[in-house]
């Protein structure tokens, strides 16, 4: 039996060596899905060139108002509207991931009986659904990553000036460090465990589109939570024009309450009287002495993006978990 | 293989590769939410048959054989195959499974199909593989999706051959083929299976597929076993008779075998029995030997008669308590 095994290939089957040369299961899950892989290793490219072209824009702008010390009135002519356009597109890439990558992994396979197929091949289930996810997860993090740090490097003269899109908008928070990245890894995976239990592909990217939708939502609501709120307070009642403190250039504002004598927050929606003098006999009843503003500083914002894709990406592997574990025995 | 091989029974006849015994199963049952699709089955299939798995539509068929093919889990019992859980790596290796719908990659070309047996397969025999293909005069640069319902079957049967597998499930492999592929094929399979010894086991309905190819049979019915041995033997412990009645009353001595079937046509009764210790004569009727057709039927028709299992389709009781 074994000298059987030692047949040649014949000729024509090897195909061209070009570049790097997968074998196995490698082979077969790139065979199987390189349109996908393709299509999106060619958007990134064409992402990040779009991007270094419009920074080459901006940096010109900037050059002519005599960056880096930029004269008076340096914004009045800035365009930053590429920018929030860019990241309207990169903000839909983890649904649209999700959706065309990660639900069709497996539910197509175990639609079209093609599960079977490999399964019942030499390789281990697992080994099929590591390699599986292995490499759609690797595709993924080199896509995400590259455009992650391309938004950044457009963003970075921005970074410190008042104009242009802040620290805290979605344009820059959910498109750089490692945000984008965490967001689509869990899309995607996601995605494909969704695929893994409906084993249909149309339905498995409609839910997938409704998960993905949701991340985005409950990632919008939850993303300013994930900062240690700072607190700036003044002493100078709350009616004068200067009372407010100041806070630090660019600090993300959460909240403001009027500050009492005994160092309680009270909501400013008290007080409001009808006259002025109304207004003051209620203030100086309730103890007020100024104001209290609770914001988060610009330094937060790297702490911030990595414990939410930190969460994201653990949460990521609970369900790259539970695919191997369900997946090893009830496939198929 | 491990070491309790020795121990299944019957070794099987000399020359015959392994211990002998291709799939032991003790007592294996599946339930899914409608219900159980098989129930307590155990028989013993002896290395180097061809046997044929038989009954009707939703008895169980594809079930047994996912089971033996490591595609679905027992929800009761165990089965081995060559003494290995189907899920080892030693009983994934050494077999072949083809589903009934065939499943490949449309979009993958033939060669490429081909290439996928050998990039996941140590023990890939390119050259038996092509050879199947050939045959066909299937294109090799042909993408599976623009090829016809036979021509697909046969790149699917090329994949299983390919594997070299000491064993090798068929679900119903011939149902959309034409007659002349479906006889080429037939050859390809018994040149295969003797050449290398290779075990078959393949669920049909095709009669002829049983009566030409198989020599080991196993029936089941309402998720049960009825029949399991060899065809011959099987055969030749079942008698049919032949002969008259009055008003619908059976002769007396019919209750000394077992009936497994009576039928009455006009003034005549015939009865599938299994001849009880004194034999079939002193009876108001003929004997004769049943053929393949009638045994099946008459099994078939009454799931309520007793399973009958030759010796070496036999499970021992202690053996599947050991295992």
């Amino acid at each position: 039996m074994s000298t059987l095994t030692s047949v040649p290939a014949p000729t024509g089957a090897a195909g061209p060596a070009r570049g790097l040369r997968l074998g196995g299961m490698n082979w077969l899950v790139w065979r199987q899905h390189r349109a996908a892989f393709w299509t999106l290793l060619a958007a990134t490219v064409a992402g990040v060139l779009l991007i270094a072209y419009e920074r080459t824009q901006l940096m010109s702008y900037l050059d002519t108002q005599g960056w880096p010390h930029l004269k008076d009135g340096w914004d009045q002519h800035l365009d930053t509207s590429a920018m929030d356009r860019i990241s309207l597109a990169l903000g839909l890439a983890p649904v649209v991931i999700g959706v065309f990558l990660g639900a069709p992994l497996l539910a197509n396979d175990l639609e079209t009986g093609t599960a079977k197929l490999v399964n019942t091949q030499s390789s281990s289930r697992v080994r099929w659904l590591v390699t599986k996810l292995g490499i759609t997860v690797a595709v993924t993090v080199l896509c995400t990553t590259a455009l992650s740090l391309a938004f950044g490097w457009w963003w970075a003269p921005l970074k410190h000036l008042t104009s242009g899109p802040s620290w805290d908008s979605s344009t820059v928070f959910d498109n750089t460090g490692p945000v984008p990245v965490a967001l689509t890894l869990f899309t995607v995976v996601g995605g494909v465990a969704i695929g893994m239990l409906l084993r249909r592909t149309l339905m498995a990217m409609v839910v997938t589109f409704g998960f993905g939708v949701a991340t985005q939502i409950a990632w919008a609501y939850e993303r300013m939570s994930l900062g240690h709120i700072q607190v700036a307070t003044s002493h100078n009642g709350v009616l004068a024009d200067n009372s407010f403190p100041v806070l630090p250039g660019s600090a993300h504002m959460i909240d403001q309450f009027y500050l009492t004598a005994s160092g309680d927050y009270i909501g400013y929606g008290n007080c409001h009287e009808m006259t002025a003098s109304a207004t003051n006999a209620c203030l100086d009843q309730k103890h007020v002495v100024g104001w209290a503003v609770t914001y988060l500083n610009q330094s937060q914002m790297p702490g911030m993006q990595w414990l939410g894709a930190g969460i994201l990406l653990a949460l990521t592997a609970a369900l790259a978990a539970f695919i191997l574990l369900w997946g090893r025995k009830r496939l198929v | 293989m491990n070491g309790n091989g020795a121990g299944y029974g019957d070794p099987g006849e000399p020359g015959e590769p392994g211990d002998g015994t291709a799939i032991a199963a003790y007592g294996i049952g599946k339930k899914y939410r409608r219900g159980w699709a098989l129930r307590d089955c155990s028989f013993r299939l002896p290395a180097g048959r061809i046997c044929g798995l038989v009954g009707p539509n939703g008895a169980g068929k594809t079930t047994l054989l996912g089971i033996a093919g490591n595609l679905l889990e027992p929800t009761t019992g165990t089965l081995r195959v060559f003494g290995e859980a189907p899920e080892s790596e030693g009983a994934n290796r050494r077999t072949a499974f083809l589903a009934q719908e065939k499943p490949l990659f449309r979009r993958f070309t033939v060669e490429e199909t081909l290439r996928l047996g050998r990039e996941l397969n140590p023990g890939w025999d390119q050259r038996a593989a092509e050879d199947i293909v050939r045959a066909g005069n299937v294109p090799m640069a042909a993408r599976i999706g623009t090829l016809s319902g036979g021509q697909r079957t046969r790149v699917a049967f090329a994949l299983a051959f390919g594997k070299r597998p000491d064993l090798l499930i068929l679900d119903e492999p011939m149902s959309d083929l034409d007659p002349l592929v479906r006889h080429e094929m037939m050859g390809t399979l018994l040149a295969e299976a003797t050449e290398h010894g290779t075990t078959v086991l393949m669920s049909t309905h095709m009669l002829s597929e049983l009566e030409n190819v198989c020599d080991y049979l196993v029936v089941i019915a309402e998720g049960g076993l009825r029949l399991a041995g060899e065809v011959d033997d099987l055969l030749e412990s079942h008698a049919l008779l032949t002969g008259a009645h009055v008003d619908g009353q059976l002769p007396a001595n019919l209750a000394h075998h077992t009936v497994v079937e009576t039928r009455t046509s006009g003034r005549q009764f015939t009865a599938l029995v299994r001849p009880g210790p004194d034999g079939l004569d002193g009876g108001a009727w003929q004997a004769e030997t049943p053929n393949l057709e009638e045994l099946l039927l008459g099994y078939l028709r009454s799931p309520q008669a007793a399973p009958l299992l030759t010796p070496s389709a036999r499970i021992d009781d202690v053996q599947a308590v050991a295992a």
